[in-house]
């Protein structure tokens, strides 16, 4: 039994460090502009899906491959910016509502452009180490997830020494604390946005490949992802780097840990109910100060 | 808000017309196209009064549409009531369900309230899998109407037809009644309503409740008519986020406006998905959705109708004329 | 919007609906050389879309056999395949329309079983013979008179050869511990409720019995479990993309039982392409297989070699073709269009084909059938039952890697 409980705890918090690091850009995005990009997890999945295609095409290993989808990844962040943001921003009154319709919009599209594309059809990523494990005293630990966390553990510091130690990144900061405050201090309000959707784009690339190295995925599957992504985002708190840190912890270690104590068909109710209970008791986060 | 009474005239004695449509012997398939275009508008309508005119946007009203199929469905399996009598009790039970629902979640605003929204799709169609008395997994068989084919499609097309109606008089009334500029006053600034006076919380429980009976009663007429349920259909989002485009499209500050937008989608997405596709359909959709939030924020049926004064003097105007 | 604009958008619309409408008022007299419509829906886009396109191909060869040579009753058939894009809804509104629009003479059986039991309903209310997979056992107990599973998929009996080639063993060698996990579905149900007598049969406790609903997110949790209550048999009631998650969590957390059994996903080419060799060993149960010796299954394999380049034909191209020869069948036995006729003759003299022989009882099924397959040197061979055996079965399953 302890076995079992000591292998779910590490699991989880593998597991929780992935879908942290999927849950930060849309977290950073929703706390410095107001706007709820649902789109965020179909960007994950894209950058899986072309992951898949490197490692078939060209037998790329896909954390190899992030060399080339984070700056693309950045750049599709800036041009979303430009395209749509500044458009809605200007255009309707109630960004958080309307953007989330939009984004929905934008997520359908991309949704179903996958499924033109690649078919509809579950896909597995497949890796030189996919499915080996390092076993330590009874506990396995799959590489797979041990890479993805690694992604996410350094995702998460590279993204933390960004906004807190560069000039760029405490300009992001200022802007998301004090919007005017930052204008009136010189600070390019238009550019230093562009630069969060660059960044937040860009780290959903690399989520999405962090899970595709765990889980399997479909076209559709953006929208499983974005449950997490919300769940995570609200217990952590909108707009905090390390709330959603430690809330993806939290989740990850609910959703292994749960199929010990209670049929696994409802640990996804666990999670839910869990969401919905956070929004009604503190809908600023559980772990922001 | 300007509202010239031809509008209304015309769209009823259309509705009424269509009424008579069966006479004409058309085919099953123009029945079955106009069914679900009927049943689509009235859950749009129906739909707009909390998300159109208080500004809630629910992605779960389909919530409301399975349980009214689940509940009447349950009574004829097991008590041989016909759906079309117990429609009313179906809306009921979904209506109690958006009280449940609603009573903590409307306290919640924005994002925060869709995100709730969809949610609770999630987990009715969770639990629906898994309770035994639903038929979970498996599904839920009804025994059949009792009428040919023919017959049969005549009779849900009427039954759909009279809840469109229902839901647009509901529709009409709360627009001009004190509720609907209560709930407009609440979308442009929920605390100034609070301020002076409105009561939010109960106008927009209200809401809720209005437009969940409507999608229950919807549900189940459409569960007799399907007379098989399943969660992957019953509970799915795809129907809700119909409900949202056809409102938003033809238009939410009007009550016609998501009669006009459901017509709209509806041939389209019948045309695209016949002719050309399911994906590129949805892609289209998708693109939709995104063009109508930036550019057309007011719908189509903006186009139609005189231009609206600025938003704060359309409330003000409100005040003398409820 | 001006006056004239408004117009304008009148005519549109109202082209746009007289296009929608079109179809409906088309009806012309047919000469007896006309085609024979057959119709329906397939899920060419969506969740089902992979299965479902194979399917496609099995009518559309068919068609193209039965068009090349003297037609159905000497007329040449057309087919009239919608995308429902694997929406139970849409598959009925399809159905409908092929029927009420299209006037389709006979019908196509859709895919997967919820949408087959769904349309068995629309076929059943329009007095139309329906030839499909079915929706498992419950979907044939609704007492419905024109609907047949030829073959059908029934997961009930999916694994009753895996179960009688247990029962043939050495009661010493078996496995004693069995753990199961079953994807929330129709399917994944119906294969479930064949477990306990089987099991029972061997004497193999069930220690495990855990349901998920699909997409499974992670398998790692269901396997740890399984692995800490030290079940040596495995039995994974799922579908290929949740197939595959499961045998890489047991590999990765070095689970060995000495027997899988997995239930759809382990006969197609994709198994062993994702799994490679981790895909061997796995067993699963088939009511159509490309190595079963009946007349006709050669050719197929044959034109899936042609066309597609593969080693043999995929298991959903032979269910379409199969549905298709039944139909057929049907048809030329009654002689006559006549639905009755042709439900008739299938419960009376029912049909011969890459199936093998088949007799339809009043719930439109064969007597219960099935076999078994195991993977090994990455193909599909079947282990039971005797008579058809191509391969020696490999039991225990060897540890992984090894």
């Amino acid at each position: 039994m302890l076995v079992e409980v000591v292998q779910a705890v590490v699991t989880g918090l593998l597991i929780g460090l992935t879908f942290a690091v999927l849950a930060v850009g849309f977290s950073l995005i929703w706390g410095t502009t107001g706007v709820v990009n649902i789109a965020h997890s179909a960007f994950a999945v894209l950058a899986a899906f072309l992951s898949l295609v490197a490692s078939r095409q060209w037998g790329l290993d896909p954390i190899a491959a992030l060399v080339g989808l984070v700056p693309l990844f950045f750049i599709l962040g800036v041009v979303l910016h430009e395209v749509l943001i500044k458009v809605a921003a200007r255009r309707t009154k109630e960004l958080g509502l309307a953007s989330m319709i939009f984004t929905f919009g934008l997520a359908s599209f991309m949704e179903n452009g996958m499924a033109y594309v690649w078919g509809p059809g579950p896909r597995v990523l497949n890796t030189a180490y996919t499915g080996a494990a390092v076993h330590l005293l009874g506990i396995s630990i799959p590489l797979t997830h041990a890479y993805g966390a690694l992604l996410g553990l350094a995702t998460i510091g590279l993204l933390y020494g960004f906004l807190y130690h560069t000039f760029p990144g405490k300009a992001v900061r200022a802007v998301w604390q004090q919007r005017d405050g930052a204008a009136l201090c010189g600070i390019p309000l238009h550019r230093v946005t562009a630069l969060t959707y660059g960044v937040s784009i860009a780290s959903a690339s690399v989520a999405g490949v962090a899970m595709a190295l765990i889980y399997s995925f479909t076209p559709a599957t953006y929208m499983v992802w974005l449950v997490n992504v919300f769940l995570i985002v609200i217990v952590g708190g909108v707009g905090s780097l390390l709330g959603a840190a430690a809330a993806g912890l939290i989740v990850g270690l609910v959703s292994s840990l749960s199929v010990l104590v209670m049929p696994f068909v409802w640990t996804n109710l666990a999670l839910f109910g869990l969401l919905i209970l956070v929004l009604l008791v503190r809908p600023s986060g559980l772990l922001k100060r | 808000m300007v509202n010239r009474p031809r509008d209304w005239v015309y769209v009823f004695g259309i509705l009424l017309a269509l009424g008579l449509l069966p006479l004409a012997q058309p085919s099953e398939y123009v029945l079955s196209f106009l069914y679900f275009l009927f049943s689509y508008a009235a859950m749009a309508v129906a739909w707009n009064v909390l998300g159109g005119f208080g500004g809630y946007l629910s992605f779960g009203h389909v919530t409301f549409f399975g349980t009214g199929a689940y509940v009447t469905g349950l009574m004829l399996v097991h008590w041989g009531w016909s759906p079309l009598i117990t429609a009313p009790l179906g809306g009921l039970a979904a209506a109690l369900l958006a009280l449940v629902i609603g009573y903590p979640t409307l306290r919640l605003r924005g994002p925060y309230f869709t995100v709730v929204t969809v949610v609770t799709v999630l987990i009715a169609k969770i639990v629906v899998l898994n309770v035994p008395l639903t038929g979970a997994a498996m599904g839920l068989w009804m025994p059949f109407p009792p009428w040919d084919p023919f017959t049969s499609r005549v009779i849900f097309y009427e039954a759909v037809l009279v809840l469109l109606l229902a839901a647009l008089l509901m529709a009409r009334w709360v627009q001009h009644a004190k509720f609907g500029f209560g709930l407009r006053v609440i979308r442009e600034d929920e605390d100034a309503a609070a301020a002076i006076g409105v009561p939010a919380f109960r106008l927009k429980l209200g809401a809720l409740l209005l437009s969940a009976f409507v999608c229950g009663m919807v549900g189940a007429v459409h569960g007799y008519d399907r007379s098989y349920l399943h969660p992957d259909f019953m509970f799915d989002l795809h129907p809700s986020i119909m409900m949202v485009l056809m409102a938003l499209f033809g238009g939410r500050d009007h009550w016609l406006g998501p009669l006009v937008g459901a017509v709209a989608v509806m041939i389209t997405d019948e045309l695209l998905t016949v002719y050309v596709g399911t994906e590129a359909a949805r892609m289209l959709f998708g693109l939709l959705l995104i063009i109508v939030v930036l550019f057309l924020p007011e719908g189509v049926i903006s186009l139609r109708l005189p231009k609206k004064p600025p938003r704060a003097a359309a409330a003000g105007e409100g005040v003398s004329s409820p | 919007m001006s006056k004239s604009t408004r117009r304008e958008f009148l005519t549109k619309a109202g082209i746009g609906a007289g296009v929608l409408f079109l179809p409906g008022i088309s009806l012309t007299v047919r000469a007896s050389s006309a085609p024979i419509k057959i119709g329906g829906s397939l899920p060419l886009t969506g969740a089902y879309a992979d299965t479902g396109l194979w399917v496609e191909r099995g009518y559309r060869y068919w068609a193209e056999q039965v068009n090349a040579s003297d037609g159905l009753l000497g007329r040449p058939v057309e087919l009239i395949i919608y995308d429902d894009a694997s929406q139970v809804d849409r598959g009925i509104s399809l159905l409908e329309r092929a029927i009420t629009v299209d006037r389709v003479d006979l019908l196509l059986g859709g895919y997967p079983g919820t949408t087959a039991a769904a349309q068995m309903a629309v076929a059943e209310r329009y007095r139309k013979v329906y030839v499909s997979m079915g929706g498992h056992m419950a979907s044939f107990q609704r007492g419905f008179r024109y609907s047949f599973g030829a073959p059908p998929l029934m997961g009930e009996w999916w694994y009753e050869g895996a179960f009688q080639w247990l029962e043939s063993m050495d009661p010493a060698e078996r496995p004693k511990r069995a753990a199961a996990i079953t994807a929330n579905n129709a399917v994944g149900m119906a294969v479930r409720g064949g477990l306990a007598d089987g099991l029972a049969r061997s004497n193999i406790e069930l220690v495990m019995d855990e349901l998920y609903d699909l997409p499974l997110a992670s398998a790692e949790p269901l396997v740890q479990r399984a692995k800490a209550l030290d079940a040596d048999m495995f039995i994974a009631n799922g579908f290929f993309g949740d197939g595959v998650q499961t045998i890489r969590a047991m590999r990765a957390l070095d689970y060995n039982p000495k027997l899988i059994l997995q239930g759809i996903g382990s006969l197609i080419p994709e198994w062993v392409q994702e799994l490679g060799e981790d895909g061997n060993y796995v067993v699963s149960g088939t009511a159509l297989h490309d190595k079963l010796p009946f007349k006709g299954v050669e050719e197929l394999n044959q034109v899936a070699r042609e066309r597609w380049g593969l080693r043999n034909a995929p298991e959903y191209f032979l269910f379409g073709y199969a549905w298709m020869q039944a139909l057929q069948q049907g048809v030329e036995g009654a002689g006559s269009l006549n639905q009755d006729a042709i439900a008739q003759y299938l419960r009376t003299e029912g049909i011969d084909g890459i199936a093998g022989r088949m007799v339809f009882d009043e719930r439109g099924l064969p007597p219960a059938f099935s076999y078994t397959t195991q993977v090994i040197n990455g193909q599909v061979e079947l282990i039971w039952p005797l008579h058809v055996r191509t391969h020696e079965p490999v039991y225990p399953k060897p540890p992984w890697g090894r």
